[in-house]
């Protein structure tokens, strides 16, 4: 890894100490809609693997939860 | 649609969990921006323990919360599914009853941290899990979430 690059890690990660655990969150938590995942109520699966799967057949690629892009 | 998850909401959840005696650890991106790693995500995951007793508890929480469950949701989640997502309520929940890559809820409760009363996996477990996955938006994260936790370790040293 750049060191460059881990330094900056580094000073975000301070940075974000300096601030309160109510001030994280809000910088933190962003509600978008997502497409299908957002479409039903509740949904449960029986096994983790089931859940994994069931991502990667129905969701779009680019929402990142599948294996490939 | 549910609105944006909130410190409020977090203490909130602890809140109602503990009066019901639920069994719970915040997981996930969620949990490691309590623990002070800095990122965004979109909602909130809870690791719960998976019995049947822990199962009836959560439900009454929901409740108390406001989340609005069916009677066929009810018994899933008491019956103990591994994953289920919550998108019925004031903010979306997902409760993961067995994540990838950690053995046992006792385990993680063992290595749980609580910050501002609220408790929360142990980083290296969140990485774990994380790396369990293989999904690419958990690739993409682990290089800097693991540079967090050494940071964070070495913090808790100091």
């Amino acid at each position: 890894m750049d060191e460059s690059v881990r330094q900056e890690w580094i000073r975000d990660f301070e940075a974000a100490a300096r601030r309160t655990l109510e001030e994280r969150m809000r910088y933190a938590f962003i509600h978008t809609p997502k497409p299908v995942l957002d479409d039903a109520p509740f949904r449960a699966f029986a096994t983790t693997a089931e859940y994994r799967r069931w991502c990667e057949e129905h969701l779009p690629s680019w929402l990142g939860y599948g294996r490939d892009v | 649609m549910a609105g944006t998850f909130e410190y409020r909401q977090a203490r909130e959840i602890t809140g109602a969990f503990e009066r019901h005696h639920v069994r719970f650890l915040f997981i996930g991106k969620s949990g490691a921006i309590i623990l002070g790693y800095p990122d965004t995500t979109q909602d909130a995951d809870l690791f719960v323990e998976k019995t049947a007793e822990n199962g009836r508890a959560i439900v009454a929480a929901l409740d108390e919360l406001s989340f609005r469950l069916s009677d066929q949701d009810r018994r899933e989640v008491e019956t103990g599914k591994d994953f289920v997502q919550l998108r019925d309520g004031p903010f979306d929940l997902d409760l993961v009853f067995a994540p990838d890559g950690i053995e046992t809820f006792a385990e993680a409760a063992r290595r749980a941290v609580v910050v501002d009363g609220l408790p929360v996996c142990h980083p290296d477990d969140i990485i774990r899990s994380k790396e369990a996955t293989g999904r690419v938006k958990d690739r993409e994260s682990l290089p800097r979430l693991k540079a967090f936790r050494d940071w964070w370790a070495a913090r808790q040293k100091t």
